[in-house]
């Protein structure tokens, strides 16, 4: 598949660079460079005689010699034995073969990611000419005013320049960037000068992998997976914080940390069974109960790029969806249950034997005078043990019906619906434990068409700040045409695949593409550009942080560590869901494993302890957002600067508004904790020995990974005048001196220089 | 996700660079009211403001403004007399069932979305969502159409709303409304912080132009172009004496009509949007959440629907005192209604069929029910009304111009109540009409 390069060694290939742009011939140097990459992989591939077969039974003796092209267009290259090579299409081989291929894959990162930058840089091309010729041709336009001509040639130049690839990024720009997107902050300065004075040729490729193995890329992932799935502390839209998503959080993390197969994930999300503590994928559906039609839609929006909400009442206006399907599609649920049997559903009361533990422990607290005067029951442990009884399970009789009011002759309103596809594989529900294990099958299956370009397209995104298709959650049925870049992106479902779904390798590559480390695009693209998929990533597109980048940034400025303090709920909760209560039997005992459930979810720190105040930096917790509350509650910094409310799928936003800049402006955290003598940025300084233009750099270094120009380092040194006294003690000139360069922290972090993801 | 697109599609980048520079220099885009003539036929006009109450999660219509007692599907909501016969209210409203003869019910709305953010965006805005381009909400609307209202304040402002309100859409973040988060902080972070005196404060902000430069220079993209703006406007923000206006506990008597307004979110959204208001802002938004009642239903409806009731009575009376009620419109919305059928777990679940909305004040004729659904609340019994036949309402009360044609950026033609083209004459005209019914 990376040399896929060779395909075009006969056709054009082209060169786009800002300052010359002209057509090519592909030079001699070029196919060297392309043939080398060829050996280099050749030989990683041990060769050996074998027998082929094809799909149709035919038998072929030859040497595996790689393959070119991807996804449909995918062959392999055999050696025959007189030396010839032929390509023959993967599609046409034997399962056997095909596996046999697969395995046999380069997976270099940077050999993929080459071949990535070839399809980038040939759609830049084909699109440069097309427009080129538009330009030429539109004098002659006559359905055109010459208003509208004046416009027309005004946008075609405009995006002429945009198919130019932008310069390289230089080592500051790439190392800001890059922490950002994977560990999901900027560095402090400590890792800026690592990066920045090694001298390593791969030093880029070293840090990506030294980053994508660091806890920080967990986080990062986690916050856009939480936004993803609406990860809430209450787990249910309605819950009460009864139910703990703790294990849940810690699922997600964990995968991310492990890199498990991002199918294997969503395959457990889909069909966990069982209580949450034990259980923690359940998390995912749970986080709908009672709503079992629009968990159907949410899990089509977030895992297959489709929206099918509309199918609910109707058929779907704009594709190929019929409310008959919606509803075939829905029984795969329609045995799913969210509590046990027996278990009251209104009153969270629990199983009986819970009941009667709950009644039990209550008298003897009573007893003690441990209950309120009118109080017979103790209403914590109710509703904590009621919990026992939510229990993600089916439950063998399908509830899925029509709705009273169907319309359309192919069924009767109310009518019982059995389950069935309406794209991808057919599914045999008898061969599973219940429908619902079909239907995670048939959604992770590599034969689904919109389960891998879902989740490559929303990586992108995440790369490059617009996918391939945009909206991400409306993927239509026929992606050719509509794919802003069609090859590219089945090249990248075919590697996501062939890569088994490693969510790291899959970013590793990505990160490796030139196309990425490129500088970011100056210029907004156009509605139009996005509409019509015309914007062909000169470079990723300058993208506002997201409020976690933001935070967890800030986060950088004032502690040392940055992710030294986690939350590390889920052990603690399974351990007292699953105590032996029966064992309990004084007052104090009951009330120290009451006590206990307080402590679920304290942050911990790396040897284990529980963090306290003094781990605050100014009071203020000052931790990586995915181990605070999920979500913040409304008006904390991270809500304001667009963090999701966790109510809808991707409810994070990255819009302005004045509040954010009063914050910014006037807010405690850039007056305050950053400025604070307890800041980690500011103790370094204050207490450093380094002569007050080192500190600058220091400064800069932190807040903006770069070092100041003359000019700003003059500007900001009449701002660091600190006003002290020779009487003054010791802390108040380390005040005097924090608030001074607190000027310039404030400063700098104001600038939309900070706030942008260059 | 929608969000980026919705910076990315604001304004052309021309366009946009005209705004900017205009509002820097302390000079808005849209002139003010004053020389402009609003509509004021056939008892429109009237509403100089709107309060927009908007009930976020989907509003049960059945155990609110159209009870169905008795039936199978009424549940145990009891109704409640109104004074009009043969209209009651849900037993959670008693203190607007005394004053039904200032209110209209439209209790015949209907839906064409049952998800939260289509059926929010719709009623917001007229139009469906589309991946493409981010429709004006109503504040905004009127703003472009009718001119600034108040020299310095902000034209609409957005009460406890969330981070998917559709705001100035393509009209750009100029005319986006103020958000404020929780009533009672008002403004939060509107003057400088303690001990930054405007020397230093002056000196930082000089500081940071000095190092933004380079930056500011590169990147001419929309995004970071609005948020320069936002710069510009909150500064000038800062400076003016405005602030206390949204500083709720500086509202006469503040703790008795806390207790008056009931000592809930939604009654301190609804005091401080009488304090706007009074202070001459056009257009607020209270958004009040809690209504997605699956679950459970009868344990939460008494307090939500209590809140709202104590809320909305009490800004009657006040706005009344105050000489401010036939000039302002109180409206409240929501998604869609509920199911009329209980749920498995005590809840309702959306029904964007039929559900009820209201409406009081502002040359709204009270003591009616217009529409209706019907026994068991399922469908629309009489009079269907739209989401944009209710936004033609508002419209309509405001004396908006329903078939005046406003350009997108993109040189899409839009309508402030959506648009359709006349067969006849191939002219682009609204789409909805106003309920003339309600209108004294």
């Amino acid at each position: 598949m990376i040399l896929r390069a060779l395909y075009h060694l006969g056709d054009r290939v082209y060169f786009l660079h800002k300052s010359t742009m002209k057509k090519q011939q592909t030079s001699p140097l070029r196919i060297a460079a392309v043939l080398s990459v060829f050996v280099l992989f050749s030989t990683a591939v041990r060769a050996e005689m074998r027998t082929w077969t094809s799909s149709d039974g035919r038998t072929l003796t030859a040497e595996f010699a790689g393959t070119v092209g991807a996804g449909a267009n995918a062959a392999v290259k055999l050696k025959l034995e007189n030396g010839s090579v032929i390509n023959y299409p993967v599609s046409k081989l034997s399962e056997e073969d095909r596996l046999f291929v697969k395995g046999n894959l380069p997976t270099d990162p940077r050999a993929l990611a080459a071949e990535i930058d070839t399809l980038v840089k040939n759609k830049q091309a084909e699109s440069f000419y097309k427009l080129r010729d538009e330009l030429a041709e539109l004098p002659e336009k006559k359905s055109l005013t010459n208003a509208e001509k004046a416009k027309r040639k005004e946008d075609i130049e405009r995006e002429m320049e945009m198919c130019k690839p932008n310069n390289m990024t230089n080592d500051n720009q790439f190392l800001r960037r890059i922490y950002l997107d994977i560990a999901g902050r900027i560095p402090t300065f400590v890792e800026a000068e690592k990066f920045l004075t090694s001298r390593s040729a791969a030093k880029r490729a070293e840090l990506i992998d030294e980053l994508l193995d660091s806890p920080a890329f967990a986080m990062r992932m986690y916050n856009y997976y939480s936004d993803l799935f609406r990860i809430r502390d209450g787990v249910t839209m309605m819950g009460n914080g009864d139910l703990k998503a703790d294990p849940y959080i810690e699922f997600i993390k964990a995968s991310i940390r492990e890199d498990k197969p991002y199918n294997e994930m969503v395959k457990e999300l889909l069909s966990a069974t069982g209580q949450i503590w034990e259980e923690p994928a359940a998390g995912y559906l749970l986080a709908d109960s009672g709503m079992r039609l629009c968990n159907l839609s949410n899990t089509f929006t977030v895992f297959m790029g489709t929206e099918i909400t509309c199918a609910q009442c109707h058929d779907h206006p704009f594709e190929e969806v019929y409310q008959m399907d919606f509803y075939k599609m829905a029984a795969f649920m329609g045995e799913t249950e969210m509590r046990s049997r027996g278990g009251n559903s209104m009153m969270m009361m629990g199983d009986n034997n819970t009941k009667e533990e709950v009644a039990r422990m209550s008298k003897i607290l009573k007893d003690a005078g441990k209950l309120r005067e009118r109080e017979t029951e103790d209403r914590n442990l109710r509703q904590w043990l009621g919990t026992k009884s939510i229990v993600l399970h089916d439950d063998g009789s399908n509830a899925v019906q029509l709705p009273h009011d169907y319309k359309y002759d192919d069924g009767e309103p109310n009518m019982k619906v059995e389950p069935a596809t309406y794209f991808g594989d057919k599914m045999d529900v008898s061969k599973y434990d219940s429908p619902r294990h079909a239907f995670a099958d048939w959604v992770v299956s590599p034969e689904n068409p919109r389960f891998t370009i879902n989740a490559v397209n929303r990586f992108w995104k995440m790369a490059f700040g617009l996918a391939q298709i945009e909206p991400v959650y409306n993927i239509p049925g026929h992606l050719d045409g509509q794919a802003q870049n069609y090859e590219l992106l089945t090249f990248l479902e075919e590697m996501f695949k062939d890569l088994n779904y490693s969510t790291k390798d899959f970013f590793r590559v990505v990160y490796n593409t030139q196309t990425y480390q490129r500088e970011s695009e100056t210029m907004s693209p156009s509605l139009t550009q996005i509409d019509k998929g015309t914007y062909h990533f000169p470079g990723p597109i300058l993208r506002r942080m997201t409020a976690e980048q933001i935070w967890d940034s800030l986060v950088a400025l004032t502690t040392a560590d940055p992710e030294a303090i986690t939350r590390t709920g889920a052990e603690q909760y399974k351990q007292w869901m699953n105590t032996d209560t029966t064992d309990l039997n004084s007052a104090d005992a009951i009330m120290a494993y009451k006590a206990d459930w307080g402590k679920i979810g304290q942050l911990t720190k790396y040897d284990g302890t529980y963090v306290s105040r003094d781990d605050y930096v100014d009071g203020v917790q000052m931790f990586r957002a995915s181990e605070l509350r999920q979500p913040m509650p409304a008006g904390h910094f991270l809500r304001m600067f667009g963090q999701s409310d966790k109510q809808l799928i991707e409810n994070q936003f990255t819009g302005g508004s004045s509040p954010q800049v009063m914050a910014l402006l006037n807010g405690t955290i850039t007056n305050k904790v950053l400025t604070s003598p307890d800041a980690y940025l500011i103790k370094e300084i204050a207490q450093g020995s380094g002569s007050k233009r080192d500190n600058i750099d220091k400064i800069f270094l932190s807040v903006l990974s770069r070092y100041p120009t003359s000019e700003e380092k003059t500007v900001a040194q009449s701002g660091m005048r600190a006003k002290t006294d020779r009487g003054d003690s010791d802390k108040a000139k380390l005040e005097a001196e924090a608030k001074a360069i607190g000027n310039v922290i404030w400063a700098l972090v104001n600038t939309r220089e900070f706030l942008f993801v260059q | 996700m929608k969000d980026q697109l919705n910076q990315l599609d604001q304004l052309g980048r021309r366009e946009f660079m005209a705004r900017t520079a205009k509002t820097a220099l302390g000079v808005s885009i849209v002139p003010m009211a004053d020389g402009l003539q609003a509509v004021k036929a056939a008892g429109g006009g009237k509403a100089e403001h709107v309060i927009f109450f908007y009930m976020s999660g989907g509003m049960t219509h059945m155990d609110t403004f159209d009870p169905k007692p008795g039936t199978e599907t009424g549940g145990s909501t009891k109704g409640i007399k109104t004074g009009v016969p043969g209209v009651e209210l849900a037993e959670f409203m008693p203190e607007l069932a005394k004053r039904f003869s200032d209110i209209a019910v439209v209790r015949s709305m209907t839906q064409k979305t049952g998800d939260h953010r289509g059926g929010s965006y719709w009623m917001h805005t007229s139009y469906q969502p589309r991946a493409t381009i981010v429709h004006p909400s109503m504040g905004p609307w009127a703003q472009t159409m009718l001119g600034k209202k108040h020299e310095t304040l902000p034209d609409s402002v957005v009460i406890g709303g969330g981070g998917n309100h559709p705001g100035a859409g393509f009209f750009g973040p100029a005319l986006a409304p103020l958000p404020i988060g929780d009533p009672e902080k008002g403004v939060q972070n509107s003057r400088p912080y303690s001990g930054v005196d405007d020397k230093l404060f002056d000196k930082r902000l000089e500081l940071m132009n000095t190092f933004d430069e380079g930056f500011q220079r590169k990147f001419k993209t929309n995004e970071v172009e609005a948020y320069t703006q936002f710069y510009d406007e909150t500064l000038k923000l800062m400076k003016s004496e405005d602030l206390d206006t949204f500083d709720l506990t500086k509202e006469d008597g503040y703790q008795e009509k806390m207790q008056k307004y009931g000592n809930s979110r939604v009654g301190k959204g609804a005091m401080l949007a009488k304090r706007l208001v009074s202070s001459g802002i056009r257009f607020v938004e209270v958004v009040s959440g809690g209504w997605d009642m699956h679950n459970d239903l009868w344990n939460a409806i008494p307090n939500t629907g209590g809140a709202l009731d104590k809320a909305l009575a009490s800004l009657i009376d006040d706005l009344k005192a105050e000489g401010l009620f036939e000039k302002t419109l109180i409206v409240l919305g929501t998604e869609f209604g509920r199911t009329p059928k209980i749920n498995a777990n005590g809840g309702r679940d959306h029904h964007p069929r039929v559900f009820s909305t209201m409406f009081a004040g502002g040359g709204i004729s009270g003591g009616q029910a217009y529409g209706e659904s019907d026994k068991l609340g399922m469908a629309v019994k009489e009079n269907p009304v739209t989401a944009g036949q209710f936004n033609a309402t508002i419209a309509h009360a405001m004396g908006l111009d329903l078939n005046k044609v406003v350009y997108a950026p993109s040189g899409r033609p839009f309508l402030v109540a959506g648009h359709t083209r006349d067969p006849k004459t191939d002219e682009i005209v609204t789409e909805h009409e106003p309920i003339m019914e309600l209108f004294s």
